[in-house]
């Protein structure tokens, strides 16, 4: 057995395929763990579990393996998954993968949040750092799921100091192969856009994303970061790169269009429609800092990249 | 979006040079939204209204270079004062300064109009906003008195109202200069005779101006009249103490400040030859 193994949840999206590629590459036996199918076989050795985070399955593979290091990229931002069933997967079932790196003596613990949980609002400081406060869950309370996680896993930052916990809440995750809901968003024909208004938006290409939650793996520095790409750029220029149509719609009528269209096309649910609206610049400034790390791919380039292998 | 918008708007020679004269180190956009480019269109449209006003500017090379917040008396209904003393910095400091101009919390509810100020430099007036900007070594406008300031009544002319305490907060966090300005002539540009208060509260702004030419003129009655501004540039003032101090010290402060700009309104209208 290595003696490094990272247990890695979410191992069916992108972004978890993509950092135990590189893991096992730098000598890590790596666990896979998903809620979801793993429908496309993983391309590296790797031994991979579909469980619920919160089912006592997941506690058997944490004993069998002995994770040296926890990376739970695996919250839900799956929206049309029942809030029900988020709430299991992304509160309980976080709290029990957290819980188990701590029992089993994992030295390392990486947890992936969102920057949603700032939410988009007009008082927001530009740029966004870590202290501030969470306002999302005063616009829209489907996001309350997202917050517990979040502030779950900054309790284990200072709880359990043994295991040394990260906390990345990234910007927009674009990526040619991701499906999430932004990538998905940004290859559509027709793209809404806010009547009269134009936010600056801000991107991270999975590579680089890939990259940071690699550095601070390796790392020992602990505490909350905000993680994205190079600079930032106005939502309208981001379609068309991106060369969707914009579709100007008054916000109250954005709303009801992503209602709508979510049904037939990948689209962002309805109460992010904010986020189109009022910026929510983050700083990576700590994160730099810290770990003395920086993005490469510029926003432009990371929205090209996210749809010009699947509109050819 | 407003490239479609202001297609139409022929670019000034004159602001392209000073803005491509300012090492901004922005290549598309800034985190807060401001496009050099963009702004170039942006200006020359401010550059017409400036025009109109046809400003007389005194005092511009005390604006000095690095981080500063430039603070004016707000007046005339609407601010155009702002976008004189902004127009002015650009064009007539040398070198060109941009200013950041500070708008009300409001602003960025402004459907068409945030961005297109976004794009020109305009950022909220927030205080971590303003002092990373001050920190990144850039020029502040801030009207001190705020809404309450440009909202004046006619009774109340060039009397300044209270100063907030933000911006002498801000100067001594960051060991940042004010050069006080004074702006004569805004006043008489848009005339309010009183302001209707429930009216603003219906529509959600700040005043609702009664213009004495409303019963001949209708709302024509709110195209800013042809006055003529005086702007003063006053030297640079440097203040020093904590910046957290109790409220009555920063009022101390924060009253020099406000006596110099109401001393030079006393004597920009003293020796100004009229109002047009």
């Amino acid at each position: 057995m290595p003696a490094k193994v990272a247990l890695i949840t979410g191992i069916a999206g992108g972004l978890a395929r993509d950092v135990g590629r590189e893991l096992q590459l730098r000598g890590f036996g790596v666990v896979g763990v998903d809620y979801r199918p793993t429908t496309r076989p993983l391309d590296y050795p790797a031994t991979v579990y579909q469980a619920n985070y919160n089912k006592t399955k997941v506690e058997d593979i944490f004993r069998r393996h002995q994770p040296s290091h926890v990376l739970h990229l695996g919250r839900v931002g799956n929206l049309k998954e029942q809030a029900g069933k988020r709430f299991d997967l992304n509160v309980v079932g976080s709290q029990k993968v957290m819980d188990l790196a701590v029992r089993y003596g994992a030295r390392r613990l990486v947890v992936l949040s969102t920057f949603h949980i700032y939410g988009a609002h007009p008082q927001n400081h530009i740029p966004i750092g870590e202290d501030d406060p969470l306002r999302a869950g005063g616009d829209f309370p489907q996001i309350a799921d997202a917050i517990q996680l979040d502030n779950l896993a900054l309790h284990w930052v200072y709880r359990h100091p043994e295991v040394r916990t990260v906390l990345l809440r990234p910007s927009n995750v674009v990526g040619a192969h991701l499906h999430n809901a932004i990538s998905g968003f940004l290859r559509q024909r027709v793209i809404p856009v806010m009547l009269g208004f134009d936010p600056m938006v801000q991107f991270i290409h999975a590579d680089d994303l890939c990259d940071a939650v690699l550095t601070v793996t390796e790392h020992d520095a602990v505490g909350v970061f905000n993680v994205t790409g190079v600079g930032a750029l106005p939502w309208r220029e981001a379609v068309a790169i991106a060369g969707g149509r914009a579709l100007p719609l008054p916000s109250s009528l954005a709303a009801a269009y992503l209602a709508v269209a979510g049904r037939f096309a990948p689209a962002l649910p309805p109460y992010l429609v904010n986020f189109f609206k009022h910026p929510c610049i983050i700083s990576d400034a700590a994160l730099r800092a810290a770990f003395d790390w920086e993005p490469r791919i510029e926003q432009a380039e990371a929205v090209r990249r996210t749809v010009t292998d699947t509109r050819a | 979006m407003l490239r479609d918008l202001l297609g139409t708007v022929a670019e000034v020679p004159e602001i392209a040079r000073a803005i491509d004269a300012i090492p901004t180190g922005v290549t598309g956009y800034d985190q807060w939204g401001f496009s050099p480019e963009q702004s170039k269109l942006l200006y020359s449209l401010g550059y017409r209204a400036y025009r109109y006003f046809r400003p007389v500017i005194e005092g511009i090379e005390n604006v000095p270079s690095g981080r500063v917040l430039i603070v004016p008396n707000h007046s005339g209904q609407l601010p155009f004062d702002g976008l004189v003393v902004a127009v002015a910095c650009l064009l007539q400091a040398q070198p060109p300064r941009l200013v950041r101009p500070m708008a009300e919390r409001w602003f960025p509810t402004l459907p068409f109009l945030n961005v297109a100020l976004s794009r020109a430099g305009v950022v909220t007036g927030d205080p971590l906003t303003c002092r990373n900007l001050l920190e990144a070594e850039n020029a502040i406008l801030v009207f001190p008195e705020g809404a309450r300031g440009s909202g004046k009544v006619w009774s109340h002319r060039y009397r300044l109202v209270d100063f907030g305490r933000g911006f002498m907060r801000l100067a001594l966090q960051t060991g940042s200069r004010i050069v006080p300005v004074s702006v004569v002539g805004a006043e008489e540009s848009i005339i309010s005779l009183t302001d209707v208060k429930p009216l603003a509260r219906f529509l959600h702004t700040p005043y609702f101006p009664i213009s004495p030419f409303l019963p001949l003129l209708g709302p024509l009655a709110y195209v800013p009249l042809p006055t003529r501004f005086y702007v003063t540039f006053g030297e640079p003032m440097r203040f020093e103490g904590p910046f957290d101090d109790e409220d009555e010290a920063i009022d101390a402060k924060v009253r020099v400040v406000k006596d110099r700009v109401q001393s030079m309104i006393d004597e920009g209208l003293a020796k100004r030859p009229g109002v047009f």
